[in-house]
């Protein structure tokens, strides 16, 4: 059983419900001991931000699953260079505790080197 | 050799499964994935299972009535269902923020009613981990 996965992260948090729900997927997955990767691009990289007030709009804190990740084993997060250049984010933004942010400059390449991809 | 279905023809057979994630009448993909998952077994292809999540556990909500001249997603879903035995999955978690409930959830959260369709089941996440690992292709409609 198996097939090394990757999940995209597409999708800014809050704004759908999708960035949520899939870093749900990836927790469950985690937590079955399969091995996935993540990969923030496009919008995706604004979950990473460390300045989140989720409450003022009465929502949870999706920084707070991010935070859980390394727990369950994913110490490594994929993020897209160019994703951040074009939305003028630092690197030094999105530090997240336990987790080695690796830069991507040619995410195509990363995403063809998995047998399977979950997109959210 | 396959027969054609459509634009495409994969060959040899393979394993699939299908994520869905937009509601039946609000964006295209529902539809998509499912003319997708006739395509497939009408070219002799497996569905190990198709898991419903995000806005896409609308499609096994019971009580949607669209107008008879439009698709009606969740009979057509259904009827699939029936002729291949296929494994319709709504994610419970999913489903359960959005008013998708089995007979023993609805009582559970002692709600009214029920309204998960016939043909589809309730489970939890672990069922698209489990297709994952257990399916040569997953795809990925909406979202």
């Amino acid at each position: 059983m198996g097939n090394k996965t990757l999940a995209l992260c597409r999708t800014a948090p809050y704004g759908s419900a999708l960035a949520r729900e899939g870093l749900e997927a990836v927790l469950a997955s985690a937590a079955m001991e399969q091995e996935v990767d993540l990969l923030f691009i496009g919008d995706g990289i604004f979950q990473l931000l460390g300045n989140q007030s989720p409450e003022e709009i009465q929502q949870k804190s999706q920084r707070r699953n991010l935070l859980a990740l390394p727990m369950f084993g994913l110490e490594q997060f994929y993020v897209c260079a160019s994703s951040l250049a074009e939305r003028g984010v630092k690197p030094k933004l999105i530090e997240i505790p336990g987790v080695e942010i690796k830069t991507i400059e040619q995410p195509g390449a990363l995403i063809a080197s998995y047998q399977c991809v979950l997109s959210f | 050799m396959p027969r054609s279905a459509g634009h495409f023809t994969i060959w040899p057979a393979m394993k699939f499964s299908l994520a869905v994630y937009s509601a039946p009448h609000s964006t295209q993909s529902a539809a998509s994935a499912l003319r997708f998952a006739k395509a497939l077994l009408s070219e002799g292809h497996e569905i190990y299972r198709i898991f419903f999540y995000c806005d896409g556990i609308q499609n096994g909500n019971s009580i949607a009535a669209p107008p008879q001249d439009e698709a009606d997603l969740t009979g057509e879903w259904q009827d699939l269902q029936r002729q291949y035995n296929l494994d319709l999955v709504i994610c419970i978690a999913a489903a359960q923020r959005r008013g998708v409930l089995s007979q023993r959830e609805a009582e559970r959260q002692e709600k009214l009613s029920a309204n998960l369709a016939e043909g589809f089941e309730l489970a939890g996440l672990g069922q698209l981990t489990d297709a994952v690992a257990n399916s040569e292709r997953l795809v990925t409609f909406g979202g």
